[in-house]
């Protein structure tokens, strides 16, 4: 199924899908990406990936008819380039002082905190964008008996490295910011570097699994602080 | 071509003053805001007069109360908001002005108009970090100017000689309340009743404005469930889940969950940046 497709100011366009977000739709997104960078390249400015949309910013106006003809001929590969099979690997202590809201999410979900622990780090999470904050990865996988509605009113501050749980979503707070998320760990390791030319370590597409680690390996990770491994 | 460094003292500061610039553009993939002066009117106006780059980048001051020493001569240009603003004392109108080893500038009340730029010869040379010199929390070293700061940039340590013509700089372009828009991505998903009321009913800004969003006071329904996470902009109109509307400014973030039910184009951007608190718009639908 081909995308829909709207113009929204001279230069601004989305392309939607009325579909579940899953790996297929990410496939084709990217694929979406590719084509449209390769055949609009001196046009396009910024592309920017959704959940179920991907939007394009072109340096001058664009003839809307020029891209619905595009959008026409284009062809729907049958055969979709794989996703990446890098899997990064995140350490994240789930020890109390660094999970404000473990316990309570716990109590919640009727569960012991080693099972909510062991659920979400023995899923397996695929990074769809970049978004929120520099370095802030949209993740998708989190096991649905983890989903909890975001917090009615959101916390002032949150610390960086923060792992948390959000509707039917987990992620990492790059940096401190206000958040609406259920805090369940930290996470030591860099994740955003604006001085590093490669600011992110890793790529749409990617994905990412969590282990726990103590706090005393915390302390020591957080000494000697590096980018994430993968395999 | 000599071109050592000079500095500004900055004596006092208020929150809302930080180096802009164009912003930084192409980074959304990595979740980086596009940032860059809110007004950008206002903005390359003072690059123009100057014979700068465009891409150089100026002071963006939002409250009064900031007080400036230059420690080597060089040309400054103002435009933006109207304010009260004296060189060692004596009061000064926006436009042009050479300024000399340990001249002292000092921006007093906005008359109209809420965002004032401070243009330099050349441009602001702070950290250049992701293509741009736009402050932002998390990116650049600082995300506001404080008292103490030295905002470094080049001099000659002579006045320059400066020939620009006298170019009368207003405000007029920014006084309408009438703000041009786009219907959003989601703006089909509104009820009939809701679409009449955004393009007829007068909205008033809250105290709730800054670089990232201008929240707007009347509440409006909102019937749209919570949807997928999808791209936003600088000038995207989201409506909150509260019945909230948040116009997003300059340092929003790339993301958001909210239904977007309007986009404002750069224009608009500008004029809407200049508004005060209580000022109140009204949005003009227009179609591409």
């Amino acid at each position: 199924m081909k995308p829909t497709f709207k113009q929204i100011t001279p230069s601004l366009f989305e392309l939607n899908w009325d579909k579940e977000v899953n790996d297929e739709l990410l496939q084709k997104q990217l694929h979406f990406k590719e084509l449209l960078l390769k055949d609009f390249r001196t046009k396009i400015i910024d592309i920017r990936l959704g959940f179920k949309t991907l939007s394009f910013q072109t340096s001058k106006q664009m003839d809307a008819a020029i891209l619905t003809n595009w959008l026409r001929f284009v062809t729907e590969e049958h055969h979709l380039l794989p996703l990446s099979d890098k899997i990064w690997h995140l350490p994240v202590c789930y020890e109390k002082e660094m999970a404000a809201d473990l316990i309570s999410l716990t109590r919640a979900k009727n569960m012991s905190p080693e099972e909510l622990i062991f659920l979400h780090s023995t899923a397996r999470y695929r990074i769809h964008f970049y978004g929120f904050l520099p370095g802030f990865m949209y993740l998708n996988g989190l096991p649905e008996i983890l989903h909890t509605p975001r917090k009615k009113s959101p916390s002032f501050y949150v610390p960086k490295g923060s792992v948390a749980i959000g509707g039917s979503q987990t992620g990492i707070y790059p940096s401190d910011s206000p958040g609406g998320w259920h805090l369940i760990g930290n996470c030591p390791s860099i994740l955003f570097d604006a001085k590093d030319k490669n600011s992110v370590f890793a790529a749409a597409g990617d994905s990412v699994e969590f282990y726990p680690i103590s706090t005393k390996e915390f302390q020591n990770l957080e000494r000697h602080q590096s980018k994430p491994n993968s395999k | 071509m000599i071109r050592d460094i000079g500095y500004i003292k900055v004596i006092k500061s208020r929150l809302g003053t930080s180096i802009q610039d164009e912003g930084r553009f192409g980074l959304s993939e990595l979740g980086v805001p596009t940032s860059g002066a809110m007004d950008d009117i206002s903005f390359k106006f003072v690059n123009h007069l100057l014979k700068n780059k465009p891409t150089s980048a100026a002071l963006e001051i939002s409250s009064p109360g900031v007080k400036l020493r230059f420690e080597s001569p060089t040309v400054i240009c103002l435009a933006g908001a109207l304010a009260e603003i004296t060189l060692n004392g004596k009061s000064i109108s926006l436009g042009i002005h050479p300024v000399s080893i340990n001249d002292e500038l000092e921006i007093g009340a906005f008359l109209k108009g809420s965002i004032l730029y401070l243009g330099i010869k050349d441009g602001f040379q702070s950290g250049m970090i992701l293509n741009s010199r736009s402050y932002f929390a998390g990116i650049t070293t600082k995300s506001q100017v404080q008292k103490e700061d030295r905002l470094p940039y080049f001099t000659n340590q002579e006045i320059p000689n400066f020939t620009a013509s006298h170019v009368k700089w207003n405000l007029n372009w920014a006084e309408t309340s009438e703000l041009e828009v786009y219907p959003g991505p989601e703006w089909e998903l509104l009820s009939a009743e809701t679409r009449h009321t955004l393009t007829t009913n007068m909205f008033t800004i809250s105290i709730q404005k800054t670089r990232m969003g201008i929240m707007m006071e009347e509440p409006l329904e909102n019937f749209i469930s919570e949807m997928a996470t999808a791209p936003v902009y600088p000038g995207t109109v989201q409506l909150t889940s509260g019945g909230k509307m948040f116009i997003l400014m300059r340092d929003a973030q790339v993301t958001g969950g909210y239904p977007r039910i309007l986009q404002l184009p750069e224009n608009s951007i500008s004029i809407l940046s200049q508004k005060k608190f209580n000022e109140k718009i009204k949005f003009k639908l227009i179609s591409i």
